[in-house]
């Protein structure tokens, strides 16, 4: 489904050129889960970016599909995001001024689907917000907000999620229930991409692909073993 | 302040990060400031012009006018009026009513007019002079004198450049030699007894000496007018009196009326102009201001937001407020001195840009322009002042929290809320897209509310502006179709006297054949016009009081309350001087009119008259009387005005030459020339239309440029997620300009509504004062509307695009980065 080869990214800062990402290549199948583990500034967002063609590499190839997306001009890549695959970040980047529903709704728009206020309702019971439609986000507690983002991001009903450091501002208990969340996507046959710095969460992930310095170091099952989501603690 | 480097250089980096607004907000500032600062002068300036062409030209302190009709012997009147304390010096004038033909070859121009015939002995006239430029030709002097030698006034010859040698006729077909054109203090203005403007078009004045007046009118020996000097120190009411008492001896039956220079309608129309001028332009620099504070006030906002969690760190730190308040205040204070220094700059261009407009649009001998450093000074107060406060409220609402809640994180998140609550209850039609920028707008009410204030200042100045010109237009309008109702080419016809309406020379102009033997007119009435006065209590009222055989008259005004005839005479007057009077149809007041005492002198008595209808015609000074009101004046089976239904086919022009040869004719006008007269007002006015709208285009699309280039800062990270999802940088420009949209039509609507209301209370308190002759009917236009529509709500909600690059060039994952 993606794959990745010797792919670059490199900053140029004046004299200094700072490389994000070094080589990497990786391909992540259908239905996957798989969690990015890193210390901080190792290159986990910039290669999460690149999959989601929000960023370009400076040097290397990204197929998508066996390669037939394509992700050449800006189009194409307003495309690809609008089609294949949809975020889910940190600090929540909900719409304000909109509510719960609307947020969610507003991806529904985009795509032209009808009845999308019923729709953007039932996805919201999907990730267990039924009761809390018509609030604001700012009346919504931090993991509250994250469902809100992954309803948003399951709405657009896109193949692949990507996941930067989705309980980086969530408390230990809420950030698990995100994760349980997001593993059930998996299972329901989304491609799902986690991204963490903390290694007892990316226990819960079938593979995991760790980076340090933009470089790939290990690839494969949880080091420590693969723990059930109610094991966790941090 | 312990760096002070430190923190200039800190806002001096808060500036440039900001350049654009920055700018936009000073050039307002600019704006603003040059007009306070260049055109600060102007009444000033006018004032000092007025008083020094009246001093050099020695305008006269009290003027005494012969009823109309009335004429003096010379020498008895001088006798009469010789040695009266305190007048300094007098001279006896005759002034008459003449048409002055000034066709050459071409197209014919013959319009109303007077002679004035001045004393020219010893270098005169020595109270109210005349004044020749260098290269206008020559003054009348002493030898002159029985000479058919004329000066033209400068208005009538310079609006239709006319020049020494060019011919110049009067009625009774006499050919004067024109030898100079001239200024005279008594006609630094030509103000136009129907109409209000370009009176010069259709009013001429030619002075010749006394006797060469005499000889023309006939009336050898005679005056009708004086004019005095007074000494420095006399009291103008004792020798008023002096000179009434000496009348009241001399000539018990000749009436006449004394006026001081400051009570002629040019002279206080001269310094009212200067006030009401400055005024306005007082009113748009002060506008212009305000929209620039406004968009201060936005900045600062945001700034104070953006650093909201430095200042936080700051307190944390005990940084004692002003000085983390000095950061902002810092950058407001520097674009208030840039946008006044550029202002100030401009300020002087402005003014000499000005100056020329004045010499050219008030012609006067003398002009003399001071540097105003009043206006300067007062540009530079305000132009920095009000910028800068407009920045310390949010600045201060800054460091005015809690430092706990200036470095929450998750802070930078907007909040929702606001008024956005309300509108979740509303049915919103359409998508997600649609919403949110009108929650955008509600969420943060204060600010959008100020936005909205801004533009609508932008939308209230050009409906001020505009809606003022379509209110004198709908005006004007307003009285053409009430002269024009009927018999719309109807001639009206000046005699220089009273005759009887069955005499020879006044029926000889009715049968009047043109070159093909056939009649000229179709329609002739014989009606009269005497001045007079309307007085109820404590007000009086000038008027023009026209009498009508209303039943058989060819036109008659339109009453709209009343009648125009009953039983007794009585009085159809306008609903202005009605209202001016606080009567009504029904009520009696008292008419002052002139009553014939002899041949040739007429006395102003008074009259107790009901008022029987009000008429359609908003110039007050309209009214009308059945023609058995002439029994009041003792000119019973009298006329002094003709008016004349020229027969099919025949043109104007061939009336006007046809009259000028008849005798007593002094003036003809085709009714038809006011609404020439208005067509040439809108033609002006349409110059003054396009700076006033060229001015507005720029304050609004500053503002709105300001606005939505801030919001766009505001919103960076909202468009950076949207992109993100893959919404197109389309729809993300139309939600903005959507939200524009709202903004605008919001402001659109608050200033056609503040327009209304400064417009309304513009004519009803100063044109009360100003204008009084006048009853307004208060108009915003259509046009206008649409007008304000397209700078308010079109150029406001398309001011996004430019915002495209910006957008197509953003760096998304640079601008999404968690921000800790
Ligand atoms: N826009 C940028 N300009 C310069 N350097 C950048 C930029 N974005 C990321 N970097 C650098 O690239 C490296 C990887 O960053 P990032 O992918 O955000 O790491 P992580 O998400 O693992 O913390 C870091 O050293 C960071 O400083
Ligand atoms: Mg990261």
């Amino acid at each position: 489904m993606i794959r990745l080869e010797h792919v670059a990214k490199r900053y140029k800062m004046g004299e200094v050129v700072v490389t994000a990402l070094d080589d990497v290549s990786l391909e992540v199948d259908k239905g996957e889960f798989l969690v990015v583990l890193g210390p901080s500034g190792s290159g986990k967002t910039t290669l999460l970016n690149i999959i989601g063609a929000l960023d370009e590499p400076t040097s290397g190839e990204v197929h998508i599909n066996g390669g037939t997306v394509s992700l050449n001009s800006t189009g194409d890549r307003f495309r690809f995001r609008r089609e294949t695959v949809s975020f889910i970040f940190q600090t929540f980047n909900l719409f304000p001024s909109l509510t719960a529903l609307e947020n969610v709704q507003f991806v529904l728009d985009m795509a032209n689907t009808s009845d999308s206020a019923e729709r953007a309702r039932d996805v919201l019971a999907s990730v267990g917000l039924g009761e809390r439609v018509n609030h604001f986000p700012h009346e919504l507690s931090g993991g509250e907000q994250q469902r809100v983002a992954i309803a948003r991001a399951l709405a657009t009903g896109n193949p692949i999620l990507l996941a930067d450091e989705p309980t980086g501002e969530l408390d230990f208990k809420t950030g698990i229930q995100i994760l349980d969340l997001l593993a059930h996507q998996a299972g329901d046959g989304k491609t799902v991409l986690v991204v963490t710095h903390n290694r007892e969460i990316s226990r819960i992930a079938d593979r995991v692909v760790e980076l340090s310095s933009g470089h790939i170091i290990s690839d494969g099952p949880p080091r420590t073993g693969k723990a059930a989501i109610a094991d966790l603690q941090w | 302040m312990t760096n002070m480097t430190l923190w200039l250089r800190w806002s001096w980096r808060d500036l440039r990060a900001r350049w654009l607004q920055v700018v936009a907000i000073s050039i307002i500032i600019a704006l603003g400031s040059a007009m306070f600062a260049g055109l600060g002068g102007v009444e000033d300036w006018r004032i000092r012009a007025n008083d020094l062409n009246y001093a050099r030209l020695n305008m006269y302190d009290l003027r005494m006018a012969l009823s109309d009709g009335s004429y003096l012997d010379q020498d008895e009147l001088a006798a009469a009026l010789a040695d009266i304390p305190g007048v300094a010096r007098s001279e006896a004038r005759l002034v008459t009513p003449t048409l002055v033909d000034a066709s050459d070859g071409g197209e014919a121009l013959v319009v109303r007019g007077e002679i004035v015939g001045v004393d020219v002995s010893d270098g005169g006239p020595h109270v109210s002079s005349l004044y020749v430029r260098e290269g206008d030709g020559r003054t009348l002097v002493e030898g002159d004198s029985g000479q058919p030698v004329a000066v033209v006034e400068y208005h009538f010859a310079a609006y239709y450049d006319l020049e020494p040698g060019d011919p110049i006729r009067i009625s009774g077909d006499v050919a004067l030699d024109y030898v100079g054109t001239g200024f005279s203090p008594e006609y630094f203005m030509i103000i136009p007894e129907t109409g209000m403007f370009f009176g010069e078009s259709s009013f001429a004045v030619i002075f010749v000496p006394l006797e060469t007046a005499q000889q023309l009118a006939g009336r050898e020996g005679l005056v009708n007018d004086v004019a005095f000097i007074l000494d420095e120190d006399a009291d103008s009411a004792s020798v008023q009196a002096a000179i009434e008492a000496r009348m009241e001896g001399a000539f018990p039956s000749t009436g006449y009326a004394i006026n001081a220079r400051e009570d002629t309608q040019v002279y206080t129309t001269l310094y009212k102009d200067a006030e009401s001028d400055q005024w306005m332009f007082n009113a748009l620099a002060t506008l212009f201001l305000f929209g620039a504070a406004m968009g201060a006030f936005n900045l600062a906002g945001r700034m104070v937001e953006a650093q909201r969690r430095e200042i936080g760190i700051g307190m944390a730190l005990g940084v004692p407020r002003r000085w983390l308040a000095f950061r902002p205040l810092l950058v407001g204070l520097q674009i208030a001195v840039l946008g006044t220094a550029l202002g100030l700059l401009a300020g002087l261009g402005v003014g000499k840009l000005f100056q020329g407009m004045l010499e050219d649009m008030m012609p006067l001998p003398y002009w003399e322009f001071s540097f105003q450093f009043g206006g300067f000074l007062r540009a530079a107060v305000f132009g920095i002042l009000l910028p800068v406060v407009a920045t310390l409220i949010p600045v201060w609402r800054a460091v005015r929290v809690a430092p706990v809640d200036a470095i929450t994180t998750g802070y930078l998140v907007a909040k929702g809320g606001g008024l956005a609550r309300f509108v979740q209850r509303l049915p919103l039609p359409g998508k997600s897209f649609v919403h949110m920028p009108v929650k955008n707008v509600l969420r943060s009410p204060w600010r959008s509310g100020l936005t909205v204030l801004a533009i609508a200042i932008a939308v209230l100045i050009m409906t001020t502006v505009v809606g003022a010109l379509d209110t004198f237009l709908a005006t004007m309008q307003q009285a053409e179709d009430a002269t024009l109702n009927r018999a719309a080419d109807r001639f009206l016809v000046n005699l220089d006297f009273f005759y009887a309406a069955n005499y020879s020379g006044v029926t000889g102009i009715e049968s009047l054949a043109g070159a093909d033997g056939e009649p000229l007119f179709t329609g002739f009435e014989t009606a009269m016009i005497v001045g007079g006065w309307l007085i109820h209590g404590d007000e009086k009222i000038e008027i023009a009081l026209e009498l009508h055989d209303m039943d058989a008259a060819l036109w008659t005004p339109t009453a709209t309350e009343g009648a125009l005839t009953a039983d007794e005479p009585g009085l159809v007057i306008s609903d202005k001087a009605a209202r001016d009077l606080g009567v009504g149809v029904g009520d009696r007041i008292t008419l002052e009119h002139p009553h014939r005492e002899g041949l040739l002198s007429f006395r102003l008595v008074q009259t107790e008259v009901p008022v029987i209808g009000i008429h359609d015609n908003p110039l007050r000074a309209y009214t009308y009387m059945d023609m058995n009101g002439a029994a009041l004046m003792g000119l019973e089976g009298q006329t002094n005005y003709l008016i004349l239904n020229p027969a099919p086919g025949v043109e104007p022009d061939e009336v006007r030459l046809a009259l000028l040869t008849q005798p007593g004719v002094t003036s003809s006008q085709a009714v038809t020339e006011f609404s020439d007269a208005v067509d040439e007002l809108l033609e002006m006015m349409t110059e003054i239309l396009a700076v006033a709208q060229g001015m507005v285009v720029v304050m609004a699309f500053l503002i709105a440029f300001n606005t939505t280039s801030i919001s766009v800062d505001e919103r960076v990270r909202e468009i950076a997620t949207m992109f993100a999802f893959g919404l197109r940088i389309r729809t993300v420009m139309r939600m903005q300009m959507l939200e524009n949209l709202v903004i605008g039509t919001l402001g659109t609507i608050v200033g056609v509504a503040l327009g209304w209301i400064v417009l309304n209370d513009l004519f009803v308190t100063v044109g009360e004062n100003e204008i009084p002759d006048i009853g307004f009917a208060v108009t915003i236009s259509a046009e206008t509307v649409l007008l304000a529509a397209l700078l308010g709500v079109v150029v406001v909600a398309l001011t996004p695009l430019l915002s495209v690059r910006r957008m197509r060039n953003m760096d998304i994952p640079s601008t999404l980065r968690v921000m800790e």
